[in-house]
């Protein structure tokens, strides 16, 4: 008898769909967070400290100290870091770290929220392209028809605001979305003169958002602290007040926060037989289940899996076939700046409200492409930090006036890029650095592939298009460079596939050596959208969890 | 006065941040609370730079002293403005232990956080920054 029918560890976007879908299913269900519940207040509204400007922490976890990782320098264009022979250690705000938050509700507690379907031609990417070298690209071993059910559900049940009209990059709507699009502020307006002239497909950027009360929690008030940080109103929709709230409300799903799993525990025949836990005060417990899901995100999944090495697995459970770890993505956010005019801030928040799916597909003689959008309301701080001209002082009083004359009349257009797998961008586990409780850290190298930083300088071309086509008077921006991606939208480390000798786990995510282990997180997915792929990991989580319940 | 500096740095780093981001019609680096935020980091996050700022504020002064004969702080502004611009560029008469074009880049770093960033890390008084560039904040 095992002390519950499933564990679920991490409790982000796919961890929490996976926890609602068992327990309401009558399971009991363990649900386990290496971070904290946090209020409102406790994530607050540090602009020094947030998941969109992280110079000297994060607002949403993990803390600072005591969570390394380490990075093949080769990894990222500048010494980040501290060296220590081959390698350079991170702590979890600098750059190349590959952060998600750690709390309850991990990256949807202070997400955008941006809830995007990928296409149907984002699951079948190498028959579209064909393969090219040195990648691994390779088709879902499932597709869009697979998923729109459950797109459905989440769009329903966790809740999206939206205009199904306005999707005409997608197959037509059968259901619309439950709650009409937030209101478009002004900047937006202004941007869509521009896609007008240029004859561009422009769309309403679906969120996770009420735009009217809804799920018994209000609507949106528009505020301007929304990506990077918590809802005032609670009228974001993460796992923290959507799916882990429906589980605890079953009466079936025990949360415990503040535990970190040390390994899988596994029996001889192919099966996992629980956890084993280290508390906050360092005490060490083994949680027996029938079912373990993975929802700890791209890079602690398979950090996990690496760490959970058996005698029948010595690579670590799931790599036999050395795919565990492999094919970290994320994406590259290829984009530009534009000064206009007139004023373009109104302060209606959240900003993010106006895209276009016009270079997803079909751009003669690249592999794929991207969305492009507006850009949320950007931090004063996180202007000057990122988005400032290169070619105006950065102090004096020409520095002053130039903030003073035009902090609101700037706005970035840019968007997720489509990357193209790179099999040597991958997560190992580094047994010479260990974290707070002494478990052996991730160790991340290699690269994205260069198809990905031509797309993506492709993509930067046409975000300058469209600010010009606005009436944008002077644009600047960072060109991409090559890079190992990954960030909060990581994904691709346990792949899904039919072949277990080229994925890891299989079209049910379940992992092919185990007869009752899956994966609900970022990690399955072969490829992973031009698009923030958040409702893709929850429809893919809801999948697998109803898989999981009706062959139980 | 500050355990970290004495009051002769102090003033000279007064001068340093109201040269990076000068009073207007409205407020300074130092009258806005960059001073605050900083002295706050030096105790936090920015520990580590203590040495460095003592170093970095008396060499300034030294350099001051070797080419006008008087402390940074004595200075015009377009004297200030001109000796910050020849550290910026390493181009320096007097010893530094400290490369001086890399920390006063993080300087100026340290003064755009405290102006710039929320009233809650020190700086940023009252919000005047936000107002001034028209940043509004609800809910």
């Amino acid at each position: 008898m095992s002390d519950y029918d499933a564990i679920v560890v991490g409790s982000g976007a796919g961890g929490g769909v996976a926890a609602a879908v068992l327990a309401e299913a009558g399971k009991s269900v363990l649900l386990l967070e290496r971070g904290r519940a946090l209020s409102f207040e406790q994530v607050g509204r540090d602009h020094l400290r947030n998941q969109r400007l992280a110079i000297y922490g994060h607002n949403a976890g993990p803390d600072i100290e005591g969570n390394p990782r380490t990075l093949d320098p080769a990894s990222f264009p500048m010494p980040v870091g501290e060296r220590q022979g081959e390698h350079r250690i991170l702590r979890p705000h600098e750059p190349g770290y590959q952060n998600n938050a750690a709390c309850v509700g991990s990256g949807t507690r202070v997400y955008a929220g941006q809830a995007w379907r990928f296409m149907p031609q984002d699951f079948r990417m190498a028959s579209e392209y064909g393969v090219p070298a040195g990648s691994s690209l390779a088709d879902w071993p499932i597709g869009y028809e697979d998923l729109l059910p459950y797109y459905e559900r989440i769009e329903w049940e966790i809740g999206v605001c939206g205009d199904h009209r306005s999707m005409t990059h997608l197959p037509a709507y059968a259901r619309p979305y439950p709650m009409p699009a937030l209101p478009l502020p002004h900047k937006s307006s202004v941007h869509r003169r521009g896609l007008d002239a240029l004859g561009w497909q422009g769309l309403r950027v679906p969120r996770l958002i009420n735009s009217l009360p809804y799920n018994g929690r209000p609507a949106c008030i528009n505020c301007q602290h929304c990506v990077g940080y918590a809802c005032p109103v609670d009228a974001k929709n993460g796992s923290h007040n959507t799916t882990i709230p429906r589980a605890l409300e079953s009466g079936n799903c025990s949360l415990r926060t503040e535990v970190m799993v040390e390994r899988l525990m596994c029996s001889v025949g192919g099966a996992v037989t629980g956890v084993e836990i280290i508390t906050a005060d360092g005490s060490r417990e083994s949680i027996s289940a029938d079912v373990v899901v993975l929802s700890c995100g791209a890079v602690e999944t398979a950090r996990l899996l690496l760490n959970s090495a058996t005698a029948q697995e010595p690579g670590g459970i799931g790599n036999g076939s050395d795919q565990v770890g492999r094919h970290l993505q994320g994406h590259y956010y290829p984009g530009a700046v534009g000064l206009f005019p007139e004023q373009l801030y109104d302060g209606v928040g959240p900003g993010a409200s106006l895209a276009t799916c016009e270079f997803n597909h079909g751009n003669e003689g690249l592999i794929g492409g991207g969305m492009l959008t507006d850009e949320d309301i950007v931090t004063p701080i996180t202007f000057w930090k990122r988005d400032y001209p290169p070619d105006v002082p950065r102090w004096g009083p020409a520095a002053k006036q130039f903030m003073r004359e035009n902090f609101c009349r700037i706005n970035d257009i840019k968007g997720p890029v489509q990357e193209i797998p790179n099999p040597d961008a991958r997560v190992q586990v580094n047994p010479a650095v260990r974290d707070r409780y002494g478990i052996p850290v991730a160790h991340l190298s290699g690269t994205s592939h260069p198809e990905t930083v031509r797309t993506a300088s492709f993509m930067r071309e046409r975000a300058i298009e469209w600010l010009r086509a606005s009436g944008a008077i002077a644009v600047w921006g960072r060109k991409p460079q090559q890079y190992l991606s990954g960030g909060q939208h990581q994904a691709g480390t346990c792949r899904m596939g039919e072949d277990p000798a080229h994925s890891v786990v299989d079209n049910f995510c379940r992992v092919h050596s185990q007869s009752n282990l899956f994966v609900a997180d970022g990690s399955p997915h072969v490829t992973n959208g031009g698009f923030n792929p958040v409702e893709t990991i929850m429809a893919l989580a809801w999948r697998t969890s109803e898989h999981i319940v009706a062959n139980w | 006065m500050s355990a970290l500096f004495d009051e002769n740095q102090l003033r000279c780093l007064e001068a340093v941040l109201d040269t990076l981001i000068p009073p207007d019609d409205y407020p300074g680096a130092w009258q806005a609370g960059v001073g605050d935020y900083l002295l706050r980091q030096l105790t936090g996050d920015l520990a580590h730079l203590q040495t460095s700022y003592r170093a970095f504020l008396r060499c300034l002064d030294a350099e001051a002293q070797y080419l006008h004969q008087c402390d940074f702080a004595d200075l015009a502004n377009d004297e200030r403005s001109d000796l910050l611009h020849r550290i910026e560029k390493n181009r320096l008469e007097t010893n530094w232990p400290i490369e001086p074009g890399a920390f006063f880049a993080q300087v100026v770093e340290h003064c755009g956080e405290g102006f710039y960033s929320d009233p809650g890390n020190g700086g940023n008084r009252e919000g005047i920054a936000w107002q001034m560039i028209g940043f509004e904040v609800r809910g």
